[in-house]
């Protein structure tokens, strides 16, 4: 296990520096840096110190290392957007996003779950339950999003739609306001948090968790109808231990493998989503970003999300060689 | 809790329908049964003759299915018992009844260990190592923290009977517990069973479709078919004097090291009459002559005018290894070490090995569907077109949406489509299929169809080489008998030069002129397979011909 791990760990090592490598040519191919803060006007020798001053005269390589150094000193520059640094920006953010990405994914997982129990039940109720929740799945993100501010807002005024909380900042630590409020001991504020989360979060999730609900369902038929629960059964084991022993950690490794994808896809739609829903993260920020040409900081973030689903494949690597043993001994 | 001269098993007048489908399916027709304590009783029979569904309601394996009926009654260590209710199941199933299943490698959890598994039947671990010893596995403390897929399928399966003899049982059901296994792991397996069953003293339900291993078996065999005991008794008599027509039919199927190889395998089968006729060689009284034993297959051979000499396949100094592992920790391994092996025009060559000792490389770079690290392959394509294979599992190799007219047109586009069509219809006439199947698709074909689909597309325009790939070890007796026949037909018919890739000694003996035998990668000794028996000095050799069931 320990042998799989380091190796796993090793090429996630590889992967990472050519995203790296990547996401630093496009930054400096991608766009011109250099019209980006002067302008498409400015006259040629404004260009040429501009030049010199962001180091963009230099050899490639040279510029290279320079991209290294700063990154990790934290040195992002400074956001076209927003004046600001970009560290300071993404500061704000990053704990903003990761918030509303764990969420989502702990909504997943859940919704995957219970819907797969649903899919197992042998009733006409889980045919139609089916049916809605498969055509559910089907559309994108910002339209069940859409749909969710009509029905809970808009009708019902069960859930805001707008912001991270109805309080201000938290005072806690982390930046993540639900977290901060229970670490605090401030339940309100947790709650407040929780509640101004779960419609966003809903919207990012439904998708991926009926697909993993899908592949988790399968999994379990399958692992039931196979030949070693047979052997279990004919060894004198019931039904649930059957389950319980043999049939959930074969059916896991399918749906983690998915999983592992479908964080990916959730990221995308998370861009939207934040949009929607006013949420002050990294998606909000890179759409501005965009609209303002600016490249070092659309490469910046770039960057943090590839590296962020690269990691998130590698645990579920590892997570699929502690469950399945040919993976880690093969 | 039994009683003394109770047997073991009893079941009386049993009946078991499949009612998903309309008209539902009669499995079981009223089967009556006893294993007597320590006694072996054999279910023998082809596939759906109904004796896996007999070993499955035995065992209370029936009970969750929603879609089965049965009637008559069924008693395992004097415990009636439902086969469709889970009601008196409990403390019998996995304690008084188990099982060892057919395919070792999918019976056991791939995600536990052995010890884990073993363990929870035995109790404790000292008890799973003494149970690991028992059944003949070297390292044992090693095999309790492995996982099955490291093990091989022999220990896999002395895992698996471990697992079903811990507790003890009254009965053991043994669902063709060797049919996935090489042969010579096979003969020790049943000498494992043989002996655990003495010790124990539990009596035995055999299930297989092998007559070969039911006779080294078993003190009484029950021939099934269509659902139905159509033949019961000692072991010794059914296969010796056998009484009713089809399990005349089955024994005179079965292939052993001294069945005539100059003559047509089997009693007369309608399906290689009908090729015969064919070919317009046949002699008048044909199936009087094949039941006469009067039936050679040299009166088959064409006169060829080509000169004979030369060979159709070259092997010289073929070398092979793969590369394994990932990224980071890359190893090779070596499958073949300076393979040489010729295949003369019209002859006929077996290659003999058990797994993982390089055949199927071979066959695959004969193909082309692997290159050589080293050495050279030549094959003589001047004799026909090119080289084509019949694999062991015909169903997969069959497009399943392209009709057998398309599948086997595929290598005819550049004729005319009259032309096109005799040559189909030649071809499967030679198979002995219908010329109206070709317009049916392959699932709806049954596996021996299949398998002759699979030959016809190989010859319908003749190949200067046939490789076959274990093309009747999927086969129930009686249709890999009519392949084999219809193989050695047109062997003589074509002169077809075959390469013969198989574990199986017997059917080795009956297609080929030449046994090649192959052991790690490297061919040890080629002896002529009318004199195999006798000739084969090889220690590899031996033990195979060992492991040949008399």
């Amino acid at each position: 296990m320990l042998r799989f791990t380091v190796r796993r760990i090793a090429s996630l090592i590889v992967v990472l520096f050519a995203l790296l490598v990547l996401v630093f040519l496009i930054s400096r191919y991608g766009g011109d840096p250099v019209r980006g803060y002067l302008g498409a006007n400015a006259s040629a020798d404004a260009v040429a110190a501009m030049r010199t001053r962001l180091g963009l005269d230099q050899p490639i390589w040279v510029q290279f290392a320079d991209y290294l150094s700063r990154l990790a000193r934290l040195d992002l520059g400074t956001s076209l957007a927003t004046r600001r640094p970009v560290a300071a920006e993404l500061a704000q953010r990053i704990p903003a996003t990761a918030e509303l990405a764990l969420w989502t994914v702990f909504f997943s997982v859940l919704i995957g779950i219970l819907l797969a129990r649903v899919y197992t039940l042998k009733s006409r109720f889980s045919g139609v339950l089916r049916l809605i929740l498969f055509s559910a799945a089907s559309a994108p993100a910002f339209l069940i999003a859409t749909g969710g501010v009509l029905i809970f807002f808009v009708q019902l005024h069960w859930l805001p739609v707008s912001g991270r909380t109805g309080y201000g900042p938290s005072t806690g630590l982390s930046g993540m306001y639900v977290l901060d409020g229970l670490l605090t001991g401030n339940l309100p504020y947790a709650m407040d948090a929780l509640r101004h989360l779960i419609l966003p979060a809903l919207a990012a999730s439904l998708g991926p968790g009926v697909a993993l609900a899908r592949v988790l369902a399968d999994g379990l038929s399958t692992s039931l109808r196979s030949a070693y629960a047979r052997t279990a059964r004919s060894l004198g084991e019931t039904e649930s231990a059957v389950l319980r022993r043999h049939g959930l950690r074969n059916a896991a490794s399918p749906a983690l493998s998915l999983l592992g994808v479908q964080v990916g896809m959730m990221l995308s739609s998370l861009v939207v989503v934040e949009q929607i829903f006013s949420w002050n993260g990294l998606g909000q920020f890179l759409v501005r970003a965009i609209g303002g040409a600016d490249t070092a900081t659309v490469a910046t973030i770039s960057l943090l999300l590839g590296a962020f689903y690269v990691v998130v494949n590698a645990l579920v690597d590892i997570a699929l060689a502690v469950v399945d043993p040919r993976v880690r001994l093969s | 809790m039994s009683k003394p001269h109770a047997g073991v098993l009893e079941v009386a007048g049993l009946s078991i329908r499949y009612t998903s489908r309309t008209p539902a399916v009669l499995a079981v027709d009223d089967v009556s049964l006893t294993v007597a304590p320590g006694q072996c009783v054999g279910l023998v029979g082809e596939s759906g003759s109904g004796k896996s569904t007999i070993g499955a309601a035995v065992q209370g394996l029936l009970t969750r299915e929603t879609h089965v009926e049965a009637d008559g009654t069924v008693r395992v260590d004097g415990v009636d018992l439902d086969v469709t209710a889970e009601a008196g199941w409990d403390g019998v199933r996995g304690h008084r009844v188990t099982t060892v299943f057919q395919d070792p490698m999918s019976s056991l959890d791939p995600t536990m260990t052995v010890g884990r598994m073993l363990t929870r039947v035995t109790g404790s671990k000292q008890e799973s190592l003494r149970w690991l010893e028992a059944v003949e596995i070297r390292d044992p403390g090693t095999v309790l923290r492995a996982y099955p897929h490291q093990l091989s399928g022999g220990m896999r399966q002395r895992v698996m009977i471990a697992l079903a003899l811990a507790r003890g049982p009254a009965l053991l059901v043994a669902d063709e517990p060797t049919t996935a296994l090489d042969v010579s792991v096979q003969a020790q397996i049943l000498r494992l069973l043989t002996r655990e069953r003495e010790r124990l003293g539990c009596g035995v339900l055999f299930i297989t479709h092998d007559l070969g291993v039911a006779r080294a078996m078993c003190d009484e065999v029950a021939v099934m078919r269509h659902g139905r005991l159509v033949e019961r008794g000692p072991a010794a008599t059914v296969f010796g004097a056998p009484a009713e027509p089809y399990t005349q039919r089955l024994v005179a199927s079965r292939l052993t090291l001294s069945t005539d190889r100059q003559r047509p395998i089997g009693l007369p089968d309608p399906t290689v009459l009908t090729a015969m006729r064919e070919t317009g060689a046949a002699p008048d009284d044909l199936e009087h002559r094949w039941e006469r034993g009067d039936l050679h297959w040299s009166s088959f051979t064409r006169e060829r005018t080509e000169v004979r000499g030369g060979h159709t396949l070259e092997l010289a100094g073929v070398t092979k290894s793969f590369r394994t592992g990932g990224l980071f920790g890359a190893a090779h391994k070596t499958v073949l070490t300076g393979v040489d092996l010729r295949v003369a025009r019209h002859q006929s060559v077996a290659l003999v090995g058990e797994s993982g000792s390089g055949k199927s490389t071979i066959l695959r770079i004969v193909a082309g569907l692997e290159t050589a690290d080293a050495g050279d392959v030549y094959v003589d394509r001047t004799q026909g077109a090119g080289v084509q294979v019949v694999f062991q599992d015909a169903g997969a190799s069959l497009t399943p949406w392209r009709t057998v007219g398309q599948l086997l047109a595929e290598r005819l586009e550049d004729l005319p489509k009259k032309e096109r069509d005799q040559r189909v219809r030649l071809a499967l006439e030679r198979v002995a299929l219908d010329p109206a199947l070709a317009g049916s698709r392959p699932g709806q074909l049954s596996g021996g169809q299949r398998q002759r689909v699979a030959i016809a597309r190989a010859i319908v325009v003749p190949p200067a080489l046939l490789l076959c790939d274990e093309p009747t070890s999927a086969l129930d007796v009686s249709v890999a008998c009519s392949v084999l026949n219809l193989l050695n037909l047109l062997r003589h018919e074509l002169g077809l030069s075959i390469l013969f890739v198989t574990h199986d000694l017997a059917a080795a003996r009956i297609i080929a002129d030449r046994v090649d035998v192959i052991s790690d990668g490297t061919i040890v000794e080629q002896v002529p397979a009318a004199s195999m028996s006798t000739d084969m000095t090889s220690e590899y050799g031996r033990r195979l011909l060992d492991a040949v069931l008399a």
